[in-house]
């Protein structure tokens, strides 16, 4: 057999700690940084499903994808943001996750390969850049 | 490398104990609105491996976990994430067990942050997409509670061995 580790707690484990810290610290404040959200998209495996302005909605609006042999709904609201509504999924992570308002936030559900994520600024570009005469 | 038997029948019991406990760890209410928090009872074993029988044993019954857990759950799907992860974990614990002056607890916090480092990477290859990245930070700070519970089980385990003399410092 190897030698034993020291076996209690000592003042170098700081270091993991600290390192796992600032890992977790700089990854929060990178991902913080998106701001008011105007928009959801709506990610399947990777490829874009749909993409919805927040700041364009009157009401709650709730639209269902599929992916990955599993339906998910989604709910869109222009007040409390977007979440997952319902999901067939084994897991359910993605419903437990609950809203999500801010810049960068997204909801993923795993086995469904989907992904709803928000972002600032970019809208449908439903209609046209500008009308002449 | 030869085995021998005593090491291999141990190697499968090890195998035999992280399946049981990544099982009945299933059990247990899984936090909300964070995928992936578990306990990890299971790296109980692989930790104790590591330093009873040796990496490239560790190695070994980490992979047999894997799989085989993941074949006795029914979903292989799951299986990239489980494998990545340990794979990362077991990975950065042989380094860190190199290093004389870190305690086991320091040791386990790194394999705990290293899994979830891995299985976010994963989810973000599969997915193809940078949102797993934002579960990172809440994973990376309960990896610090679950790696010192994997941590202090080992640690106990270890010192209860000594104490009775079962695990004897042999080269």
């Amino acid at each position: 057999m190897r030698r034993l580790p020291i076996l209690r707690p000592v003042l170098w484990d700081g270091v993991v700690v600290l390192a796992a810290a600032i890992l977790a610290l700089g990854t929060a404040l990178a991902l913080l940084r998106g701001g008011e959200a105007r928009a959801a998209a709506v990610y399947a495996d990777g490829t874009e499903l749909d993409r919805v302005a927040l700041d364009r909605l009157e009401g709650p609006e709730i639209r269902s994808y599929v992916g990955g042999g599993y339906t998910v709904t989604v709910e869109f609201d222009p007040d409390q943001g977007v979440r997952v509504q319902k999901a067939d999924c084994p897991t359910q992570d993605c419903v437990r996750t609950g809203w999500i308002r801010s810049g960068r936030q997204a909801v993923v559900c795993l086995p469904a390969r989907i992904v709803v994520r928000l972002e600032g600024g970019e809208t449908e570009d439903g209609g046209p850049d500008a009308v002449i005469g | 490398m030869r085995l021998s038997v005593r090491e291999l029948a141990l190697c499968a019991v090890l195998s035999a104990l992280a399946m049981g406990l990544g099982w009945m760890e299933s059990f247990l209410p899984a936090a909300p609105g964070i995928p992936g928090i578990r306990l990890g009872l299971a790296n109980t074993a692989t930790v104790f491996a590591l330093y009873a029988l040796g990496p490239v044993q560790a190695l070994c019954i980490l992979f047999v976990r894997c799989t085989l857990g993941s074949v006795f759950a029914g979903n292989l799907n799951a299986l990239v994430f489980s494998l990545l992860g340990g794979f990362a974990a077991m990975g950065t614990m042989i380094l860190l067990s190199r290093w004389e002056k870190l305690s086991i607890y320091g040791v386990s916090i790194g394999g705990a942050a290293a899994h979830n480092c891995g299985q976010v990477a994963a989810a973000v290859l599969v997915l193809g997409s940078a949102a797993p990245l934002y579960y990172l930070p809440v994973l990376l700070g309960v990896s610090l509670a679950t790696g010192s519970l994997t941590g202090l089980v080992c640690a106990r385990l270890f010192r209860a061995l000594e104490h009775a003399g079962i695990l004897t410092q042999n080269a």
